[in-house]
């Protein structure tokens, strides 16, 4: 007797989520209401250390000089005119941000893109523009040292119309001596408080962010860049290259970074620069020794023979093929690397030995707050101590929420 | 298992090589050897031209810069006899005190080790019940608040809380609890022996709650991740079906196995152990080994900054391997043949 074909099952179209990295990072690690709120603040930071100058600067937006001696009345830009390079860069960096992520958005509704030609395309575009426009500012642009008191001639009517920013302080404008605003607690003119030489502690504050986030993202950037490329090394050749340069991670990793930095400091001098290339430098051996286990096990699994029989050059295996699948424990490295690098500053802003004065950092916030054992200006330690806290436990907590959902070496990753 | 030790010594070598290449290369290569010269000088008084000179040639020998008759050395040459130097233990005399660098890190290495231990014995007594009982009860309240406030903990930057506990706490203007500096009154002479115990202790309750409290966090996560790894086991299950006593099970089965974690964490620690930490002695006042470093850096006092990173990181390298001979011991599933 023939078989009789069975009923056919239809199997419904279910049309499942796409399962990309980010995807997945995006419906796990962020789903705890705490991590996105943590996430929210990161990029609130961020943009506040964009858009500063736009937020505490004594420079107003716009306002109207009178005529006088026989000059006709015009109108002036003092703020703009006030950008220094690293905010017109920064502003740059940030408007080719928004534009890569208008392209994503945008093309999110076209037909698939299965080679992502289009956001590599949009990518590439942007990135050139970007680093032609910088480069541009960057010999164009000269720094104008502008001590015009526009909040004192607004007061006196020699120039109106002028519309100020909403924490009308610079971050070095000093209150004359004589008004005797020095060491003040919060009030309405000074929203918390001025600080040992008549400066607005707010506006130390929110500068201070700009160099908060840019040790920290940009330290660990060339942590990362170091540690991913020898970690790719040691993991995928073994024998030589793995034996030298695991030495060097050693050599690396035995090096005090904090005094490496105080005897930069003491040599060369401070400087912002330093701090960031030496936490960069010395950072990246965490990160080489997590992706060299990653990429010693992921070697040996048939689609890496797969790719490397089918001929692929050597760069797309190490970095298009496994990298992307060993990179989570990197990942979650980075955030609390973020969250040190932050903290190293901070202590050696502390000490005196990071940022130059009179740029603000919270480091160096805290320690004009006094010495604390005779006088202690808590109002501006206040401050400063939690915006410290806050961005250090946002960075360590994201991380976490990194390692409970994606590290495949948790036991609890669910 | 003699052999492994052998092997790994050998191959600490060319680690130590490059390293104190390195610190030669930093200390030689960096401009101001002769500032530091001249500053070792101008504390003397009213010298000649030519005393000035003699001091500075003093300086340079003692920094095997120079040979007996004051013919610079060539750099090969300045590395090998400062190699040949240290590893007889001549580690040089200070640029700022007038005393060998090893006795000074003799004075300073207790005040810090003492303090180091205290704290670490308080951050074990602390986190590891804390990570057990987290552990136990899992995703319940307690897990999930200890887990927040040990990382809320950890994130607390310590210069913050140091300079906020001296601020309110040993400050006349708020509360005058605790003293401000130092680590001993002034009338120690007059006191026995529990008395100057317990004034230590008064000295140190701020600097052991500033150098204690980021601790919890990492020692309590991983205590609490490796025994629940060692609870979800076979041999668990095992031994709770022939009616072991739980807390039996606990100590002797999860708890043991969860040891290595607790070996690896503790022989990470312990090159931090000597090291001390520049915040908190600087904000109490505390002259230990991280005050010792600092100065010295800052004021490029190079036998004691090279004395003080060689010292570090020979005992970064010997705990690591301190680390793997100690699992081997601990486990006897770890064979290293």
């Amino acid at each position: 007797m023939p078989e009789t074909p069975g009923p056919t099952v239809q199997t419904p179209e279910v049309r499942l989520p796409p399962q990309t990295f980010w995807s997945r990072v995006r419906l796990r690690v962020f789903r705890p209401w705490m991590v996105k709120f943590c996430a929210g603040y990161i990029v609130l930071v961020c943009l506040i250390a964009i858009f500063v100058p736009f937020l505490a600067t004594g420079k107003p937006y716009t306002c109207i000089i009178p005529a006088h001696h026989g000059v006709p009345m015009r109108r002036e830009y003092p703020l703009f005119r006030d950008l220094t390079t690293v905010s017109w860069v920064l502003l740059v960096v940030a408007a080719a941000l928004a534009v890569q992520a208008g392209m994503v958005f945008v093309t999110r509704r076209l037909p698939p893109d299965p080679r992502r030609q289009r956001r590599r395309v949009s990518l590439a575009l942007v990135t050139a523009a970007t680093v032609l426009a910088s480069m541009l500012i960057v010999t164009l642009h000269h720094n104008q040292l502008d001590a015009t008191n526009y909040r004192a001639m607004a007061a006196r009517g020699e120039i109106t119309q002028a519309i100020f920013a909403p924490i009308p302080w610079g971050y070095a404008a000093m209150e004359p001596l004589s008004k005797n605003l020095i060491n003040k607690l919060p009030s309405q003119r000074h929203w918390l408080g001025t600080d040992g030489e008549g400066r607005d502690v707010l506006s130390r504050l929110l500068w201070s962010t700009r160099v908060a986030m840019g040790i920290g993202f940009i330290s660990q950037f060339i942590a990362l860049a170091i540690g991913v490329l020898v970690g790719a090394m040691t993991g995928y050749f073994s024998g030589a290259v793995d034996i030298l340069l695991m030495r060097l991670v050693e050599i690396v990793e035995s090096i005090p970074t904090f005094f490496l930095i105080l005897t930069f400091v003491a040599i060369y001098g401070r400087h912002i620069f330093y701090i960031m290339v030496i936490l960069g430098v010395t950072g990246w051996t965490g990160y080489a020794r997590l992706l060299r286990a990653e990429f010693l096990h992921l070697r040996q699994l048939d689609y890496v023979t797969a790719a490397e029989a089918a001929g692929l050059p050597l760069w797309r295996v190490l970095f298009r093929h496994i990298l992307p699948n060993g990179i989570t424990p990197v990942l979650v490295a980075a955030s609390f690397g973020l969250a040190g690098a932050v903290t190293i500053e901070s202590s050696l802003s502390y000490l005196g030995v990071g940022v130059r004065p009179p740029t603000p950092s919270w480091g160096e916030m805290l320690n004009a707050a006094g010495n604390p054992a005779t006088v202690f200006h808590w109002w501006q330690a206040l401050g400063p101590g939690m915006m410290l806290f806050i961005t250090v436990l946002a960075f360590n907590i994201v991380g976490e929420s990194f390692r409970d959902t994606l590290d495949p070496r948790n036991v609890n990753a669910g | 298992m003699t052999s492994y030790i052998i092997r790994r010594l050998l191959l600490m070598v060319p680690t130590l090589v490059g390293m104190t290449f390195l610190l030669f290369a930093v200390v030689r290569f960096a401009p101001g050897l002769r500032e530091a010269g001249q500053a070792n000088v101008a504390q003397g008084m009213m010298q000649s031209r030519q005393a000035q000179r003699q001091e500075e040639l003093l300086v340079a020998r003692r920094l095997h810069l120079v040979d007996k008759n004051g013919h610079p050395i060539s750099l090969p040459m300045q590395y090998l006899l400062w190699l040949k130097s240290t590893c007889e233990g001549h580690l040089g005399t200070s640029l700022e005190y007038p005393e060998p660098v090893l006795k000074l890190i003799a004075q300073r290495l207790p005040v810090t080790l003492t303090i180091n231990l205290i704290a670490m014995l308080v951050i074990y007594l602390v986190a590891v019940p804390g990570g057990l009982l987290a552990a136990l009860y899992r995703d319940r309240l307690f897990d999930r608040g200890y887990g927040l406030i040990s990382l809320a903990l950890y994130s607390l930057p310590a210069i913050w809380v140091g300079s906020s506990l001296l601020g309110f706490f040993a400050n006349p203007e708020f509360f005058n609890w605790f003293p401000a500096a130092g680590l001993h009154s002034t009338n120690t002479q007059s006191m026995d022996f529990f008395q100057y115990i317990g004034d230590y202790f008064y000295h140190i309750t701020l600097p052991i709650v500033c150098s204690t409290y980021a601790g919890f966090a990492i020692l309590s996560k991983q205590v609490r991740g490796s025994i629940l790894e060692n609870l979800g086991q076979d041999y668990i299950r095992t031994a709770r079906a022939k009616g072991v006593k739980g807390s039996t099970v606990l100590v002797r089965h999860v708890f043991r196995n969860s040891l290595l974690t607790l070996i690896t964490l503790t022989g990470m620690a312990l090159p931090g152990l000597l090291g001390g930490s520049v915040i908190v002695e600087q904000i109490f006042s505390i002259d230990g080994m991280g005050r010792l470093a600092y100065t010295a850096t800052l004021a490029r006092d190079l036998p004691v900054i090279q004395t003080v990173a060689l010292i570090g990181s020979v005992l970064t390298l010997l705990s690591y391997l301190a680390v793997d001979i100690c699992y081997a011991i601990a486990d006897p599933r770890v064979s290293y043949a």
